[in-house]
């Protein structure tokens, strides 16, 4: 191995990359995409605001001044709070029923679709015995809108409750009081609370790794079979060995992908600072703290696993000489990546249960398995240990597997090999390895 | 002295069709040596297991008194058959990375492309994309990577396939150059006229096999037919008469004249001068060609022809 040619790849396949518009665009479009998106999704919540006329159709003849008063009452309580913002402004408006109820609905949609109302709420007896309520507007998924109604209406309903059984006003404000359940991780060294945000980062890992495993690992597939259609590979050949010039392309192209997290992660430092990211994080999750180990076994697996799966697919490349060509078996690591995806909620569930056991310890699906159990739960030592073991092992047979097959395929043009022919160029050996020098003759 | 490059009883075999059948020759040091023969004779393959890119089946293969070695390897300029580069660096930026991987330095490398630049006059597309050059200039680039890191041996694979009469003339330049500085240089052609005027030493393959090897003048000196070249005030029916004689032919108002085996030329030449005025005279050496085509002959290999 001579690292000063390897070097000499690495920095070759690096730069190209880095210094191509394609790359800029998608390194600046990402953020930004996402920026827009934080920023829309923000927006909407702030701009749910304005007045919402409902007509409250109320058989019982006692919830609807209630309903009113304390829609008021928490309208008010937020702008004391708040001062800035404009919440909903609900207008309550009582309507006796004409007809049958039936009736007063109808002519209350066409109200609606009018667009003299809002919406229209009721609050019938038959219902409320089954604890149930109807609201009718054109918009169901105004999720603060439709929150605020939710708690009022319970809050009003428990009052009416308490009141009618004849309980002082004392039992009832105590009634109203809610019960805040923490949520704590159990580990080795104690307890810690969770509150949701190392979880949100440990999944937030979990879609990089996903993402490089895909997009940089497919890269790969693609040097290779580029470097065969420009047939610059003879060339290259000629002064570096395959194995070398395959490492090169992997760890350059694999640096290409950290290069760019790297930016992304200066924009969100940058962001934090500016107090965009609180806003992002703002709720519950509060700002997420990262524990150490969680960005150890990230490094970890992320190397592990995108070794095996550029292996993977540079073994996939070499063979052939189109991208067509190679499509239908680069679906195989796009699957298993893929695979290791679809079985995390499972393994939310149950982080310790065999599906998250099993999955840690399959190679194809450790990287992001693992990773995964060590943030959630604390996983037993001993198979952090073996999947990290086996993960190791298959990478090392499958970066062997795939210099074989590469050796081989690159210098094959011509007709798309078979799969019997690829495995015969994993075995194959010439007919007698290279002698020692032999004395020269004069 | 040791040679360039030797090959002992090498072999190659692709699925069942022997691509290089016991092949064996050498390559003195500084000759300009020519693996000649018809498309499919295992000259690219010979050329590739010298290279080891491809690994021979059997036999020994030495360059520079042993196999290659990653030393060797950067000891010596290649040209594949098989010609390309990445289109969408900057020819500059490719140069230093071909540079870079014979392990040359970036300040050296930067010095003699600035100097092989001048020379083929690429100067001014050295800031562009291989994309945007002409093909010409493409390989003027290839030719440039070949010699980046100073080779003492130059391998090229069909040098002159798709190059122009200008570049041709270029390239051919460079090669006598390169001879002149005590190098060695090994290239394969299927045009035989081209090796004719480069090459001091050659190696003829015909479907896997060698057929003939050696120096090109001694060669031409043993397939020679006793031809003469005159020009001679005589008919035709009197030269054919002239004792010694096997065959003649008027030719641009002289003759080719073909002795009988075991006539000695000055002996027949004084005859001559006696009969009839004589002007000029010359030995007809025999082309590389004719050479090939007794050779191929010989062997029984008839239906193999040196044509594109």
């Amino acid at each position: 191995m001579s690292w000063t040619k390897i070097f000499a790849v690495i920095r070759r396949e690096y730069l190209e990359r880095v210094r191509t518009k394609a790359f800029w665009i998608a390194t600046i479009l990402v953020p930004a995409f996402f920026l827009i998106y934080m920023a829309v999704q923000f927006i909407a919540i702030k701009k749910t605001s304005g007045e919402r006329k409902i007509a409250v159709v109320d058989t019982t003849g006692q919830l609807a001044p209630a309903l009113a008063a304390e829609l008021a009452a928490r309208e008010a309580a937020l702008r004391q709070k708040n001062p800035g913002s404009r919440g909903i402004h609900w207008v309550v408006e009582p309507r006796p029923i004409t007809g049958d109820l039936e009736q007063t609905k109808e002519a209350l949609r066409k109200e609606v679709l009018s667009e003299k109302i809002y919406g229209y709420l009721i609050l019938d007896p038959g219902l409320l015995k089954k604890d149930r309520a109807e609201y009718y507007s054109i918009s169901v998924s105004e999720f603060v809108a439709i929150k605020q109604m939710d708690e009022a209406i319970n809050l009003t309903v428990l009052r009416r409750k308490i009141e009618d059984r004849g309980l002082p006003p004392s039992v009832g404000r105590e009634l109203e009081k809610r019960v805040d359940l923490e949520t704590w991780k159990v580990t080795n060294k104690g307890v810690t609370q969770e509150k949701g945000a190392g979880i949100l980062a440990a999944l937030v890992f979990m879609v990089i790794m996903y993402s490089t495993f895909i997009m940089y690992g497919f890269q790969n597939l693609r040097g290779v079979i580029e470097e065969k259609t420009n047939r610059i590979v003879e060339l290259v050949i000629a002064s570096v060995r395959p194995i070398e010039l395959m490492l090169g392309k992997i760890i350059g192209i694999g640096l290409v992908g950290l290069t760019q997290y790297l930016f992304w992660s200066l924009v969100a430092a940058n962001l934090s600072m500016l107090g965009i990211a609180g806003i992002m994080a703002a709720g519950e999750a509060g700002a997420p703290l990262i524990p150490l180990s969680m960005i150890g076994y990230f490094i970890l697996f992320f190397l592990l696993g995108y070794f095996l799966y550029a292996s993977i697919y540079t073994a996939l490349g070499a063979p052939f000489n189109t991208d067509q060509e190679a499509q239908q078996l680069s679906m195989i690591p796009t699957m298993l990546i893929v695979g290791g995806m679809a079985v995390y909620p499972a393994v939310m569930n149950n982080p310790n249960g065999p599906i998250a056991v099993g999955a840690s310890l399959f190679p194809f699906t450790a990287p992001l398995i693992m990773y995964l159990r060590t943030a959630v739960a604390e996983p037993p030592g001993w198979q952090i240990g073996l999947s990290i073991v086996i993960l190791i092992l298959s990478t090392t047979a499958m970066a062997w597997f795939a210099g074989r097959i590469y050796r081989v395929g690159i210098l094959m043009y011509g007709k798309k090999p078979t799969i019997p022919e690829i495995m015969r160029w994993v075995r194959y050996r010439p007919g007698k390895v290279l002698q020692p020098a032999a004395p020269p003759r004069s | 002295m040791t040679p360039a490059i030797e090959l002992e009883n090498v072999s190659k075999v692709f699925g069942k069709f022997p691509a290089v059948d016991s092949l064996s020759f050498r390559v003195p040091k500084g000759v300009v040596f020519g693996l000649l023969g018809p498309n499919g004779a295992g000259k690219t393959t010979t050329i590739r297991m010298i290279m080891n890119i491809t690994a021979a089946d059997s036999g020994d293969i030495r360059v520079l008194s042993s196999p290659m070695t990653r030393e060797t390897q950067n000891r010596i300029g290649y040209l594949p058959e098989e010609r390309g580069l990445y289109r969408k660096m900057k020819v500059l930026d490719h140069l230093l990375f071909l540079a870079a991987i014979k392990e040359v330095s970036r300040e050296n490398a930067r010095r003699r492309i600035a100097e092989w630049a001048d020379r083929l006059e690429l100067k001014p597309w050295l800031k562009k994309k291989v994309d945007e050059l002409s093909k010409g200039m493409q390989q003027k680039v290839q030719f440039i990577a070949t010699v980046i890191h100073d080779p003492e041996i130059l391998i090229l694979d069909e040098p002159f396939s798709g190059l122009d009469p200008i570049n041709t003339a270029i390239i051919k330049d460079y090669l006598t150059d390169f001879r002149k500085r005590g190098k060695t240089i090994v290239f394969s052609t299927h045009v035989l006229e081209q090796a004719e005027k480069l090459c001091d030493e050659i190696c003829l393959l015909a479907r896997s096999k060698k057929i003939l090897e050696g120096n090109l003048r001694d060669l031409k000196r043993r397939f020679s037919k006793n031809l003469l070249h005159l020009s001679i005030e005589a008919g035709p029916t009197e030269i054919a008469a002239l004792p010694g004689v096997a065959s003649s032919q008027a030719v641009n108002g002289g003759y080719v004249v073909a002795l009988a085996p075991g006539t000695d030329q000055r002996e027949f030449l004084r005859r001559a001068l006696e009969r009839y005025p004589l002007h000029g005279f010359s030995a007809k050496e025999p082309e590389l060609e004719e050479i090939y085509l007794d050779a191929v002959h010989a062997a029984g290999m008839e239906e193999t022809r040196p044509i594109e």
